[in-house]
């Protein structure tokens, strides 16, 4: 009976407190996205620009969606220059499509203005249907949707070069890079 | 008091399960759907907060979720198919109460596993331990007097 209680911190205690120790080098909304190989949402907004833009015009071609917004600083600036870069070296082979999450037109095209424009899309998401549909937890957040229009892989957090290679990687077939 | 342990949680056990039965075969009035709204609110998590549910949230997202409950529900969608439409984008994390009915009865399992084993430990503990007077000899007890004076002394 005594061997047996200490044997109650080796076996109980300790593995539940690992368990409990895990969880706080992670945050709680890096969840897996339930999107994962499914198709991805369709939608039809208006750009920054003014132009209606739908998922159906992206049919076909793998392309990349970027929810972001000009009040999320620094990560949304840091990886910034990664969506540029990629937008020009595949252009509308790879669309990349930024949403404005919970940002004012006004704003994302200051932040445009003093960052840089590469010059893809931003759809303005008012109610932010879109987001909630891509069960978006916070910017930035990022999509990767294949030709068949599969969503292939979600980056929560900014990009970087590695990772945005790696993902665009998954939604390009093999010829195409 | 110890010999009454058992007894006790047999009676929590009973209160507890007749409480549930009582609560199951009460006929509830159907609730209306601004009603049902608030309450799938209150379950679903909004997606940009801490730990608040969508109901107690004013964020856009919050907002923009509580109106596709209505949009759903005045659709004619049953109040899981409300909860597997969020699911569907976020994940069972989306849910503030957790789903798996293991959670919800493993802790009355653990209360009840533990008030059994205090139970049992207080009656082993009860049983007088034999002999250790009688194992005292006169010689000893003599010596030992003769020390407890000496250090009264």
């Amino acid at each position: 009976m005594r061997t047996l209680r200490w044997l109650l911190v080796p076996v109980l205690v300790l593995p539940i407190t690992w368990l409990l120790f895990q969880g706080f080098g992670r945050d709680p909304r890096q969840v897996a996205s339930p999107l994962l190989e499914r198709p991805a949402p369709a939608w039809s907004l208006t750009t920054l620009d003014g132009e209606a833009l739908s998922s159906e015009d992206l049919e076909g071609r793998p392309y990349v969606v970027n929810f972001w917004a000009s009040w999320c600083v620094p990560a949304c600036v840091d990886e910034h220059p990664v969506l540029a870069a990629a937008h020009e070296s595949h252009g509308d082979a790879i669309p990349i499509i930024g949403v404005l999450y919970q940002n004012a037109p006004a704003d994302a095209q200051a932040f445009l203005d003093r960052y840089g424009n590469a010059g893809y899309a931003h759809l303005v998401d008012e109610r932010g249907s879109l987001a909630i549909d891509y069960g978006v937890t916070g910017p930035p957040e990022t999509f990767f949707v294949d030709a068949e229009g599969v969503v292939r892989a979600r980056q929560w957090g900014p990009l970087t070069e590695e990772t945005m290679d790696a993902y665009l990687a998954l939604i390009t077939p093999a010829t195409a890079r | 008091m110890r010999r009454w342990l058992p007894i006790i949680a047999a009676g929590c056990l009973l209160a507890v399960g007749a409480l549930v039965v009582v609560g199951s075969l009460t006929p509830r009035a159907q609730p209306s759907i601004a009603e049902r709204a608030d309450a799938l609110a209150a379950e679903l998590r909004c997606p940009d907060c801490q730990g608040l549910s969508v109901a107690d949230s004013p964020t856009s997202s919050a907002r923009e979720i509580r109106r596709q409950i209505d949009e759903l529900l005045a659709g004619g969608a049953t109040d899981d198919e409300v909860r597997d439409h969020f699911v569907a984008r976020y994940g069972n994390w989306i849910r503030l109460a957790p789903a798996a009915p293991v959670v919800w009865v493993l802790p009355f399992v653990v209360l009840i596993a533990g008030v059994g084993l205090l139970a049992l430990w207080l009656r082993t503990r009860r049983t007088p331990i034999a002999g250790p007077l009688a194992a005292v000899d006169a010689e000893k007890r003599r010596r030992l007097r003769e020390e407890v004076e000496s250090l009264d002394a």
